[in-house]
């Protein structure tokens, strides 16, 4: 039969954001797939240009929104060190719980987005309600639920509200225990385990090769993290596991995920339990000297690094951002090729798509 | 690669591994204990039912007009410039300026409120902006006003650099601490930074007389009601005046 | 017995009564009122009125499925579902009246023809099907000798429709979408007929009466054929195009699966004979397997109805749990799993009633 050629269009339920694959099928077999992005650029790195060091913030927590505190905790970073300047102790470990609290947000939200693309919309509402609480803790601490403008340069925007320590830690207990049978409605079910194994095999050496990042790297094999390998803010003090698996097809991506939600609430609770009495902000210069800096973080996506040059005056020279799933799209056509058109969603899903941060 | 060498790849079976009964028996329990009649399904009904907003959401922004002194910080440090210092009348004080903000621009980032020196641009728990039209969208001081509560004021604590690790340190802000200083070379005594400051907190003095006999003007500045706005800053046509920073 | 003909028959000759009354006294037209007052003519308006009362009533059964259907849907799913009516029971109503105000797209390199008539046709069987089936045995239209098999027949007419639907429209999606139906729908019609010939041969007749008959005698026939029942249950969800047989109409890639391009009303009726042919299958089951009409007290259409929706509720609840398989393990459960079921299934009914057991 003859090859077709299926553009899987930017106007898509598709459910990741806003690109094209160009898929040439072979009956239902995928010979070939070229993925198209670019549609979300809106100029970001040239808008940052001329913003003062503090307005940049909030443009940061808009590269993607579904895990918004650690890009803006990104910058934050690299404008210190750019600036020079030195963070208290309350205010990494405040930082540590609002990054982790993001993360077990973000996964849920890649959960939900994954059981849509396989069929079943139960699983979506039921993670898009635990969500809900862990945006509520969000509203608490700085107002908002999801660009939440909290990290500053020099500390964090406010203390940790009354009772807080309470409801985040009641909030983990009920994600630990009642929900963990909800989430669990996936790994029970052979269905759901016939269509994600040995779909979209990623081998050690290629994801080392190609550049894969993040849990998508993890779930191959490899066995490295920002947070244990290079740690920043207070990531050294906590005691807590990175999930690797050796597999690297669809489920592993999705085992390694699942846990990591679970190491996060691990992290949160140490951090409660050690965190000091005192000053959460630091007052800092208006003009940066010349110079540059580069810094990294793991986001829940992977590694993510800024670039900020600065040239003596309130404004930065320049910002360059890399994002983690610009690297991971590069791997479509590895992903797809010689598995069917009715796999295309599973594997996506499994990657964790965010167009936000790949456009920028 | 030939087509064979695709099905290849394929697996061949599906796995047997436990049954797909677990995640039935979980749905028929929720869906029988959002029947009964006592427990709701988690949803509220919008618009007739509404969620509890708490004080310190970062809706709208508002304005509590007695407060508010024109300085035009709020302006300068919003990131989409979505704020405009207009003159307005005033039916006390005449015509003063007073921020205009332009909601369908704001992104309900909180700047304003960290920023203002004086708590008088707050955070409002309101959402619901939906306008027929853009020009119904901006909202000019009037339209701005809010009757603040406590909870609503974004306080900005900072500290000093050398006090990071002193648990008992004072908080203190920007507009506490830095202070212009004016370079008397340059310095021509036209006395526009004394106009221009909305805190009323450069006076020109006399302290001297120059070779024509006429008063040499210089301002001072009171740091108890001087807010860093950097108007006199701008404003200056021999940009003279500078601001120090104390960090 | 008071049946549906009865009732007919006396509607027409209410209305014969008062028109030709009217016609003979006032205007004095005889030979018309004559032929109207025939035998063959009070015939025709007979069946016609059968027609229209037993559509309104499937119509309004189906319309009250998909009810059901949406709020057990929202109730697993932790959320409120239909909200307009009284515990949401018009909303469907306002839906319809929604899609008939849409704009309808044709595209221009459409096939018109077979655009037209392959829908028609799928839409068509539907309800041809849904009136079919009796709901008792005194509210039917037409009582055959070969009731179940003429079923199935006009049943397995859909695919061949869908296939070329999906072709005519001009788009990819909505043939690859076809083609996954069609290949679908085929590969689970052959496990049905393999249960239809077990049901058959312990009833004894292929009549809609005579099973039910023969259950009302013996025991209900899921107990010989709980195999059967799994069996067909399973195969009946697949026919009717549900989660988790969900393929051809796939949102993730494929945007509405062969239905993409028809828009406003077309598309709702294309989802009512979705409906419809959930119901049809879901009434097979219960001819089959659960006695049909038996049962105490309540009048006979109302058991059947009950049962309807109780086997109804049971796809809902498997729709809201599980995801969708992968067209070629549909196809592995369909041969592979299910025809072998249904063949074992024979040869235990085979053996019961060589035992004399039925």
């Amino acid at each position: 039969m003859a090859e077709m050629t299926v553009f899987l269009g930017p106007q898509h339920p598709f459910g990741h954001g806003l690109w094209t694959i160009k898929a040439t099928l072979d009956g239902e077999v995928i010979t070939d797939a070229d993925p198209i992005i670019g549609y979300l650029h809106r100029g970001w790195e040239k808008e940052c240009e001329s913003r003062l060091f503090p307005q940049i913030i909030p443009m940061s927590s808009r590269l993607c929104y579904g895990s918004s505190l650690t890009w803006e905790h990104l910058y934050a970073k690299t404008a210190e060190e750019l600036l020079g300047v030195e963070v208290p102790e309350r205010a990494k470990y405040l930082r540590v719980i609002a990054i982790e609290l993001c993360r077990i947000q973000s996964h849920l939200m890649w959960l939900a987005a994954l059981g849509t693309d396989l069929g079943n919309l139960t699983v979506f509402l039921y993670a898009m309600r635990e969500r809900e609480l862990l945006l509520d803790l969000m509203v608490k601490l700085c107002g908002q639920r999801m660009t939440t403008n909290y990290p500053r340069i020099g500390g964090v925007r406010n203390d940790a509200p009354e009772n807080y320590e309470r409801d985040v830690l009641r909030v983990l207990k009920h994600l630990e225990t009642k929900h963990k049978e909800q989430i669990d409605l996936n790994d029970n079910s052979s269905i759901f385990l016939s269509r994600m194994q040995d779909i979209g095999v990623v081998s050690k050496a290629e994801a080392c090769n190609m550049g894969l990042v993040g849990p998508s790297m993890r779930a191959s094999g490899v066995d490295f993290d920002v947070r244990r390998d290079d740690p920043y803010e207070v990531y050294d003090q906590f005691d807590y596991e990175v999930p690797v698996r050796k597999e690297g097809d669809a489920y592993a991506r999705y085992s390694v995920r699942i846990e990591e939600m679970y190491q996060s609430a691990e992290i949160i609770r140490q951090a409660f339990k050690q965190m000091p009495e005192g000053p959460y902000r630091v007052k800092v210069p208006r003009a940066a000297p010349v110079g540059s800096h580069v810094a990294r973080v793991e986001d829940p996506r992977g590694e993510s690094l800024m670039w900020i040059v600065g040239d003596g005056g309130r404004t930065p020279y320049r910002l360059k951002v890399r994002s983690p799933n610009f690297v991971t799209l590069s791997l479509t056509k590895k992903l797809l090729l010689g598995y069917r058109l009715a796999d295309l969603p599973a594997i996506m899903g499994s990657i964790d798509v965010c167009m936000g941060e790949t456009d920028r | 690669m030939s087509k064979l060498e695709y099905m290849d790849k394929y697996p061949q079976n599906t796995t047997t591994k436990g049954f797909i009964l677990k995640g039935m028996w979980v749905t028929l329990k929720t869906m029988v204990r959002t029947t009964l009649p006592g427990r709701r399904p988690m949803t509220i009904q919008y618009p007739y039912e509404k969620e509890v907003i708490p004080d310190n959401y970062r809706g709208r922004p508002g304005l509590v007009m007695n407060k508010c002194i024109g300085c035009g910080i709020c302006a300068k440090i919003c990131p989409t410039t979505c704020i405009e210092i207009i003159e307005i009348d005033h039916p006390e004080l005449g015509k003063v300026k007073r921020p205009q903000v332009n909601l369908g621009r704001c992104m309900m980032c909180g700047y304003c409120a960290e920023y203002c020196p004086k708590d008088a641009m707050v955070v409002t728990p309101e959402y619901e902006l939906a306008s027929y039209t853009r020009k119904g969208l901006i909202f000019d001081p009037y339209e701005l006003q809010w009757d603040a509560v406590p909870g609503n004021e974004v306080h900005m604590e900072e500290v000093l650099a050398s006090e990071i690790n002193d648990p008992n340190a004072k908080y203190k802000a920007y507009y506490d601490l830095d202070r212009p200083e004016a370079d008397d070379s340059k310095c021509i005594g036209c006395g526009r930074c004394a106009k221009t400051c909305p805190a009323s907190a450069i006076e020109m003095i006399v302290v001297g007389k120059n070779e024509k006999g006429k008063d040499i003007k210089r301002p001072k500045f009171d740091g108890d009601l001087c807010v860093a706005c950097e108007q006199c800053v701008d404003v200056c046509p021999k940009s003279c005046i500078e601001l120090k920073e104390v960090l | 017995m008071y049946d549906l003909y009865s009732f007919s028959k006396d509607i027409v000759d209410l209305i014969l009564w008062i028109v030709c009354g009217i016609l003979r006294t006032v205007l004095n037209i005889n030979s018309f009122c004559d032929w109207l007052e025939s035998d063959n003519v009070v015939g025709v308006l007979v069946y016609i009125i059968q027609a229209v009362v037993i559509f309104a009533a499937i119509f309004i059964v189906c319309l009250t499925m998909i009810w059901q259907e949406r709020k057990t849907l929202g109730r697993i799913m932790d959320r409120r579902a239909t909200q307009v009516g009284p515990l949401g029971y018009f909303q469907n109503l306002a839906d319809g009246m929604k899609t008939m105000v849409k704009e309808i797209i044709i595209p221009d390199s459409a096939d018109r023809m077979a655009y037209d008539w392959a829908v028609t046709i799928v839409i068509g069987t539907g309800v041809l099907l849904a009136g079919m089936v009796p709901l008792s045995d005194r509210f039917f239209l037409a009582d055959y000798g070969t009731g179940l098999l003429i079923i199935f027949a006009i049943f397995s007419l859909a695919p061949f429709a869908i296939l070329i639907a999906g072709w005519a429209q001009n788009n990819k999606y909505t043939l690859i979408g076809g083609m996954r139906a069609c290949a679908q729908m085929i590969s689970y019609e052959v496990p049905m007929l393999m249960i239809l010939v077990a049901t058959v041969l312990l009833a004894g007749s292929l009549n809609i009466n005579d099973i039910v008959a023969a259950q009302q005698d013996s025991t209900w026939f899921f107990i010989p054929q709980i195999l059967g029942l799994f069996t067909f249950l399973v195969a009946a969800v697949a026919e009717a195009e549900r989660i988790p047989f969900d393929l051809p109409e796939a949102e993730a890639e494929l945007v509405e699966g062969w239905q993409t391009e028809y828009g406003g009303m077309r598309w709702g009726l294309i989802m009512l004979g979705d409906y419809f042919r959930g119901y049809v299958a879901a009434s097979l089951g219960v001819i089959m397997f659960f006695g049909g009409w038996d049962g105490p007290y309540l009048p006979p259409e109302i058991w059947f109805l009950i049962k309807v929706f109780i086997i109804f509720f049971g796809m809902i609840w498997v729709r809201g749990s599980l995801h969708r398989i992968r067209t070629d393990q549909i196809l592995n459960i369909g041969w592979k799993r299910l025809l072998p079921l249904a063949i074992l299934n024979l040869l235990v009914v085979v053996t019961l009633k060589v035992w004399g057991v039925y």
